[in-house]
This record gives structure tokens, sequence and C-alpha cells, in this order.
């Protein structure tokens, strides 16, 4: 059993697959990837047993394969080979020849028949959802870090993947801030939701394009699946039951002002300098048209900047960790962000003038 | 028929002999106590096989009068208290009047005494608790009680006897317990025939060097501190001084040796900081109070108390330990009292500072001089300049260069102070070199000074951001998701407690948290500490709401912030293999002078010990 394939073709898809495969297992088999060859058509499977992605390449490799091996070890092999290579892969017993030119590799294998592969639920009603690529990538992009990482309460790990209507939301938070996105679906849907598990999300973010192309997504109980282009992303859901997001975004906060966005970031980056390193404080004191951000350490370093802005609302004085802020301002993606506040000890709702659905709520922090 | 009896007098004792005579250890507890109880002066033990055959309390008391002899082995009959005021404020060491009757119903015990206005003495002797009549007997003063054959008409209990070794540990552990408490009284322990230990009555700290050994008066610092009626006196090992048992933890209220939990904590928790957490320190503590606000008639064998005002004990207890252990080096708690030197100020020209009284190194010759910098240069050409310079001895005593002086003598030491006033000021000295990139060698009067330059540096940072933090307020995070989570009752309790007074709710909000009650039996955490936000909240809450319950206050938060800082300390100090000029060595020992607790990193290692010349001159024999 042996194929050729060109090294470049391989390249790409190979490194999108193995990026899930975890540097450290306790099952052997989890660290190769499955790679299947017939009619000329090549599959390469990753897998981690919480997700799972395959990617199906088209090409003449004028033979049959199939084995699983080493996903770190062949990509190395392959980024390291000249370009243009003509790679020839030969299994014999347990053992695979990668071979190209003057250089020979031989690799372990495992039975292909031994892979992990994550199937499609059998039995269940799907879902099926279209959106194309460009929109969920920004979606995914605007909530993604807001999302918590490895904390206790395991459901806010992920992002919530909302169908309701015609509309599809996606929700981050970490408990301290969260962060909220919609957009319009074609067609409409009985209400549905699932918690995506933060790995998944970032892989997602990795492999959609900017493209129009369409994404096809499949919901069943406990699982999901996207496809795209040449990818099949199959992914378990986290169960669990997110926090109800409608009861944290406030509504009618009176006092608000709008801003240019890198003005504001490059500002609160300037401030957060001196801000106590482990809790990072800021202070944000607004009074009639300007805005004073304000950080003092431990070491009772001060640091100051001031904004002029339009402003006719309430004289307030609010603390933030500026992480939070920061992180807003450097996610959305557009010119002017609005801030608006109820009074010092209540959240602040953070929105952008170009996308009205995004929204993004902070605690305050008492200093 | 009646089925309910009452029981018999001597099967009462024999019941309560049960809860007060656990093993012979327990009866020579109570017979020592009863001594001291008579205002002894003079106590001698005897033990035969372990306390198990024999057991012999002779003491120069008050003595017990003809007529109350036979009411001394009686149950419920005490001297020492007459009304429930007595006991509310009860000052000698027993008062329940069962431990005579209790050990009687289990021996053949036999008193003899004289009181002091009688003409002689008078003995009475009971068998099991069968008791016999007083007959006369010589003796000059005091009481002799003399305890034979323990449980010999209870063999269920004699059977629970350990071997006579383990039996007389426990009984030389109460004697110790007893001696340690009352350095004015003698106390001498006889076992089998042997006199084992001989304590004559003297000060508080010579009896604590017989009791528990040399090694621990050495490492142990002396600390008397009082408060608003609290006293708190007594010696405790510095924290380089830690045992892996419990061992040598001694705690006394009111002269009553106990093992208290609340105390325990608040020990515990001011050795906290600069102990493994593995190791458990040593010490010898008395707490001194007004008898009525502590209540020791928990239990018969009186080792357990209850305060009436726990919180302000506990936290007394913590700040006076804590203050003494946070002591910086080179101040007299820290055993570093330099003696007097008789140095004579010898001016060596090599570059010596005026202010230390030994010479570094010996004179070198021109010759030297003139051949030492191509050849060190040589061999230490892969070093930067400043490194060959200022922190390499052989370099640094052999070559005139222009600099040396002022680069090695300190600046303090060149501003006119005497050697003495220098030592003084400087305990730790001033930075010789640097030890393969680890250590720090400094001298002062005393000797060699080896610092690990690492751990104190660690300390050092450790302290500061510790202190730039203690004074701000605690800042709040309020959660976007309140957590709630199931309490037990307890806890639903306490969180209750603290919301309704407003002291309580401020030491909730102090601690930078907010907690309510959702249900009776759910609680939610709406607000952490800044610090601590990406903690637990549910765990954290828990943690605090027990320490609230059973100690009135929490450091939990504390603890965990400084856990955090001791990070980031330990990231921000220096690393092995740094080279530090000589310049920059004295700042990190003037730095540690300077800082609390400096004396241990923060995981509770030495930071830097002292290697006396009078060591160094044993090691080479010099002067013998």
């Amino acid at each position: 059993m042996n194929i050729k394939i060109n090294r470049d073709t391989l390249l790409k898809p190979l490194s999108s697959v193995t990026s899930i495969v975890e540097r450290r297992h306790t099952l052997p088999i989890l660290s190769n990837l499955l790679l299947e060859a017939k009619d000329e058509k090549i599959v390469l499977t990753a897998t981690d047993l919480e997700m799972q992605i395959s990617l199906a390449l088209q090409t003449p490799v004028g033979g049959e394969l199939s084995t699983t091996i080493s996903a770190k070890k062949l990509l190395d092999i392959c980024r390291s080979l000249p370009e243009n290579a003509e790679i020839t892969m030969a299994t014999a017993e347990s053992r695979i020849q990668v071979k190209t030119g003057k250089s020979r590799f031989n690799l372990q294998t495992l039975p292909a028949a031994d892979y992990p592969v994550m199937t499609k639920a059998t039995g269940t009603t799907y879902t099926v959802v279209s959106i194309d690529q460009k929109s969920l990538k920004r979606l995914f992009k605007q909530v993604e870090f807001a999302m918590a990482q490895q904390d206790i309460r395991y459901y806010l790990n992920g992002l919530l993947f909302e169908v309701n209507g015609n509309r599809l939301n996606v929700v981050g938070t970490d408990g301290h801030r969260l962060s909220f996105t919609s957009t319009e679906l074609a067609q409409t849907y009985e209400k549905q939701e699932l918690i995506l598990p933060r790995k998944t999300v970032i892989e997602l973010i990795k492999l959609l394009d900017d493209s129009e192309e369409e994404v096809t997504i499949e919901i069943a109980s406990g699982q999901v699946n996207f496809s795209f282009g040449d990818i099949k992303l199959i992914s378990k859901v986290i169960d669990g039951k997110f926090p109800d997001y409608t009861r944290v975004i406030p509504v009618g906060h009176k006092n608000s002002f709008n801003v240019d966005r890198m003005t504001i970031l490059l500002a609160m980056q300037r401030a957060s300098i001196l801000s106590n390193e482990k809790y990072r404080g800021i202070r944000m004191v607004l009074g009639s048209d300007s805005l004073r951000l304000i950080s003092t350490n431990s070491e009772q370093e001060e640091a100051e900047e001031e904004l002029e802005i339009a402003y006719g609302g309430d004289s307030l004085d609010i603390g933030f960790n500026v992480t939070y802020m920061i992180d807003v301002l450097n996610n959305v993606n557009c010119d002017t962000v609005t801030f608006s506040f109820a009074d010092a000890n209540s959240s602040c709702l953070v929105t952008v003038a170009d996308d009205e659905t995004y929204k993004y709520v902070v605690m305050p922090m008492r200093i | 028929m009646s089925l309910i009896k009452l029981l018999p007098d001597q099967l009462i004792s024999q019941i309560a002999a049960g809860e007060v005579v656990e093993r012979p250890a327990s009866a020579l507890k109570e017979l020592m106590e009863n001594s001291l109880d008579a205002g002894s002066a003079d106590i001698a033990v005897t033990l035969g096989q372990g306390g198990v055959k024999l057991l012999r309390v002779t003491d120069d008391g008050n003595g017990i009068p003809h007529g109350d002899l036979t009411l001394a082995l009686t149950r419920h009959a005490t001297s020492k208290i007459a009304s429930l005021d007595d006991l509310e404020s009860v000052a000698s060491l027993g008062f329940r009047g069962e431990a005579l009757a209790s050990i009687a119903s289990i021996s053949r015990t036999s008193i003899t005494s004289r009181h002091a206005e009688a003409s002689h003495a008078w003995r009475i002797a009971a068998d099991g608790g069968l008791l016999g009549d007083a007959s006369p007997a010589a003796l000059d003063r005091g009481t002799i009680v003399e305890v034979q054959d323990i449980y010999f008409n209870t063999p269920a209990r004699r059977k629970f006897l350990k071997t006579e070794q383990t039996e007389f540990g426990h009984c030389e552990e109460a004697f110790r317990r007893i001696a340690l408490s009352r350095p004015d009284v003698g106390f001498m322990l006889q076992h089998n025939g042997r006199a084992l230990m001989r304590l004559a009555p003297g000060a508080a700290k010579r009896r604590f060097t017989e009791v528990l050994g040399p090694d621990f008066s050495a490492e142990a610092f002396e600390l008397d501190e009082s408060a608003g009626g609290l006293r708190l006196w007594g010696m405790a090992a510095k924290p380089t001084f830690s045992r892996s048992a419990r061992d040598t933890q001694y705690v006394y209220v009111n002269g009553r040796f106990v093992r208290d939990k609340l105390i325990s904590h608040a020990i515990r928790q001011a050795y906290q900081d600069v102990l493994h957490h593995d190791r458990h320190p040593a010490f010898a503590l008395f707490l001194e109070l007004d008898p009525t606000l502590v209540d020791v008639n928990v239990h018969p064998s009186k080792t357990e108390v209850r305060f009436r005002e726990g919180q302000a004990v506990h936290r007394f207890i913590f700040h006076a330990l804590h203050k003494a252990l946070a002591t910086p080096v080179g101040l007299p708690a820290n055993g570093l009292v330099p003696p007097p030197v008789a140095a004579p100020a010898i001016s060596y020209s090599s570059g010596i500072p005026a202010g230390q009284p030994y010479p570094r190194q010996q004179g070198s010759f021109d010759l030297r001089a003139n051949e030492a910098p191509g050849f060190y240069q040589t061999l230490f050409g892969g070093l930067p300049r400043e490194a060959v310079d200022t922190s390499s001895p052989l370099v640094s005593s052999g070559i005139n260069q222009p600099d040396m002086q002022a680069t090695l003598a300190p600046p303090q030491a060149s501003s006119g102070l005497s050697p003495e006033q220098a030592t003084q000021e400087y305990p730790l000295g001033f930075a010789l070199a640097q030890l393969h990139g680890v250590y720090v060698l400094a001298q002062n009067a005393l000797g060699l000074i080896v610092v690990d330059m690492h751990a104190a540096h660690e300390r050092i940072m450790y302290e500061r951001l510790k202190n730039a933090l203690d004074g701000d307020s605690v800042p709040m995070q309020p959660l976007l998701l309140p957590v709630s989570f199931n309490a037990d009752r307890f806890e639903v309790a306490t969180v209750q407690e603290q919301l309704s007074t407003p002291e309580g709710q401020q030491t909730l909000h102090q601690l930078g948290f907010e907690i309510v009650q959702l249900s009776p039996s759910t609680l939610a955490v709406r607000a952490i500490p800044a610090m601590l936000q990406d903690a637990d909240a549910v765990a954290l809450a828990r943690d605090v709401l027990r320490d609230l319950r059973e100690y009135g206050g929490s450091r939990v938060l504390t603890e965990r912030r400084n856990e955090l800082l001791a990070t980031m300390a330990c990231h921000a100090a220096v690393r092995a293999n740094r080279i530090l000029s000589i310049q920059e060595m004295n700042a990190l020992l003037r730095d540690m002078e300077a800082t609390e607790r400096s004396g241990q990193c923060n995981h509770g290692r030495p930071t830097w010990f002292q290697a006396t010349m009078a060591d160094l001159d044993k090691m080479f024999m010099r002067g013998k």
C-alpha cells in the first residue's frame, strides 16, 4: 500500500488538522492522525475525543492507504522538506516509510481500525443552520475573549450558541464581564441552544476564513457539526445550563458618551502601566465633557489620562479592571464605541456604532 | 420491684475514674496539681514500673488536718471551692473534688499528711475505695500520697495499659508539663529507684532549658506581651527550629496546661508566613487572663477551656506572636547580640574597613601586586570586568588598585562610626564576596555570615508587596453572575449573624466579600476581592465563613493574597548566578536588617547563618 503526494498540497491541511492534537496523552493513538487515501482522495482526521476535524483533499494519490501516524512528526517532516517535494508513503507491517528524494523516514504506525473516530449522532433530529464563513468568524471573534478559562463553573468555559427564530445569538462570559452578539439567519427556527467548548471555538476561528462560502451547522443533542470547504468538524457540546444573559444586559442606562475607539484604547493602555499589577484597577472619572482615567499602583505611583468627550450626564467616579476594557476595545472592529452607565455600582454597557446587536457588559470594581 | 437503683458510691467513683484516671500519667497529674494547690515549694515524684506499680508524690505543702483526711478521699469533697461564685473565678488547678476519690477507688492509696499546725502527722489508707481508719504517722511537714497497683480491681482497664516504657513516657510528659508551668517550685522525678530529673526553683528561662533542652532555648526567643487584661509570655522557637511533629508545644492558660483549638489555630496562623506547611513550631507559652473570663469546667481532665471572648483571645495571641516573629534580624530578639568585642582599631593598609575587627586576609606583598593585574586578568578573562574587580576576594585583597578602597569600604564604615556602632547598627556586617553566584559571604563582628541571596531577596520583595497592600482597603469585584451554592446550616447561620449587625457587615466588606442568603439553604456570593477574582468563589466563601464561625475573623483571604504575592516575589527576586557587586550585596544586607521576618524565606527556609570566629577557630583547632 503506497501513495504519492505533493508536499505543498499536504502541508496546509496537515497543520490545520494537527492543531487539535494534544501534546501529552495517556492514550498513544490520540497523538496520531488518521490517514485514509482512496479513489484519488485523501482524508486526514484528528481528534482529542472532545472534537474531531477531518479534511478531505481531492488529489491524485495513485494508490490506497489507511493507517494512523504521529501527527506532530509527520507535520515536522513535511514542514522541513523542500518545496514541491514529491512524497511517497508506503506501509509495511506496523511501520510506514515516508520518502522523498534521498530522505527516508521510517515511522511507527497504529492500526487505522483502532482510531476513535467520532461519528454523527444517529437517530436524533438535526437542526440545520446555514451561515457564511465570514459572518460566523466575526461573531466568534467578537465574543471569544470573554469566555472563562478553566473555571470550575464548567459551563462558562465556552460560548453560548443560540438559535432563536431567525436570530443566531452568541454569548461569552467569565462571570465578571459578558459579551453578546447576534446576527440574522435566512430561515426561522425553533429555539435551540448549546454551549460550544472553548477549544472548539478557538479552532473554528483558526479554520474559518473571510469568504462568503457557506457553513452548514448541524445541531443534535450533545453534538454539533460544522461543515465548510473540505473541512468537517464534529464537536461535543458542554452539558450544562448557561446563565440567563438577558437578565445581565442592562437597558436604559442614561449616562452615556461616544468616544473614538483607538483614542480611548491607547489612553487605557497607557494608564494601565501604573495600575496595580494584580487586580489592574483603573478609575473612570466622568465630568461635564471630560473623562479622566486614573490609576495608582501599590508604590503609590499615579497615571492620569484626560479625554475630551461630549458628555452631559451625571458626574461619576467608577472603577474597573482595565484588562476587561482593553479586551473589548481590542476586539471590536469599528471606529466609535459608546459607554453607558447608570451609577458607580451598576454594570457598564459598551456598544459599538456600526453593529447595534453587539453588547458588552462589565461589572465595576470597588477600589 | 424497681428497675432503677441508686449506684453505690464506690461504683460511682470507679465510673468517674474512667474519665479522670485514663492512665497512671493522669493520676500523676492530679496528684501534682494537688500539691501545687497546697502551696508546695518542692515536689518529689517517685514512680515504680511506669507508675503502674507505684506512684508517690511527696510535697512540703500545707498538709491536711487530721479531721479532713477521710473527707479527702470522699467524692465531691474539696477545700478549693465552696460556692458557685468560687467556681466561676477558680484560680486553683483542681476544684471538682473527685480526683483523689477516683484514684482511691481503683488502686491502693495511702495519704500521710501533717497539717502545718498539727503536732504530728496522720496516715489514712484506702484499698480500692474502702477507707481504713486514720492512724498517727511520722512526717515533718507536707503530704505524701502513695498510689499502688493502679487498676488492680478493674481488670478491663488494666488491659489497656501499655508497656512500662510507654506508661513511663506518659508520666514523664505529665511531669514535664507541670514542671514547666511552675519554675518557682522545685521538682524531682525518680523512676524505678533512679533519679532522672532534678529541677531547682529558679528563673523561667532556666526551667525551659532544663525541661525542653538547650537546643530549644538556644533557638527560641522570649516574649512577653500584654493588652487589655491579657498577657502572653513564654518562649517560642524561631521558625528554623521547626519540628516534624507537634511534640514541643506547651500552652498554659492561667498556669493550667491545655490543648485548645482556638489557641493552637492562632499560633499556627502567626507562624503561617514563616513556616513550611508541614513543619510544626515549638513553643511554651503562658496565657494569663482574668479567671472569670475563662471556663475550665469543660471536661474532667481540664485540658479544654472555653473563653468568654474567644475572638479577642485569638486576635491577641496571633498579634503578640506575629509581632515577635516579625522582628528583623539583628535585634536582640533574634539572639544576635554582639558580645563586647575587644577589637583594636587597627588600620590595615590593604583596604580593610575600619568597622571590621578581624583582618580579612593577610596583608599582601608588593611582589604579588606587581604581577597580579595581568595574571588575574587572564585567569578571569571570561568574566565581566566588574565581577573580577569587586566580587573576587582573591583579587580584591591582593591588588592595590586606587579605586579599591572606595569600592570595598562600606560607605557607612568610612563615615566616622566606631567599630561598636557599626556592628550594633549592621548586625549582618559587610559583604565580602559572592560564592558561585548563589551565596553572599559577609563578615560581621562575630565572624562569617552566609546569606542565600535569592531566599533573602525573595523575602524582602514579599514583605514590601505585603506592606504596600496592607494599608489599602481591599478592592471588591462585584460579580456579573453571582455564584450561588448549597450551604449547610452553619454557613447560613454565620451569614445571618454577620448580616444582622453593622459590625458583621463591615467585617465582610473589609474582607472584600458580599454574601447574601437566597433561600434557607442557598447562599450567593455577589462580590469577591478583586485580587482573587480568578479563584473559586464558592470554596473561598466557604473557607471564610468557617473561619468567621470558629475564630470570629478570617485570615483566609490575606493568606490567599499572600500566596499570590509570594509567587510574585519569587519571580521578582534575583536568581542564582546573577553576579552582584559589593555595593549591591551590602544593600541586600541592609535591606535584610530592615525587613521583618527576613530570617526565613517565604517557604520557611533560613536565609542566612552565622559561622562565628569561635566556630571557625574550633574547626581549625586554633588557640587550643
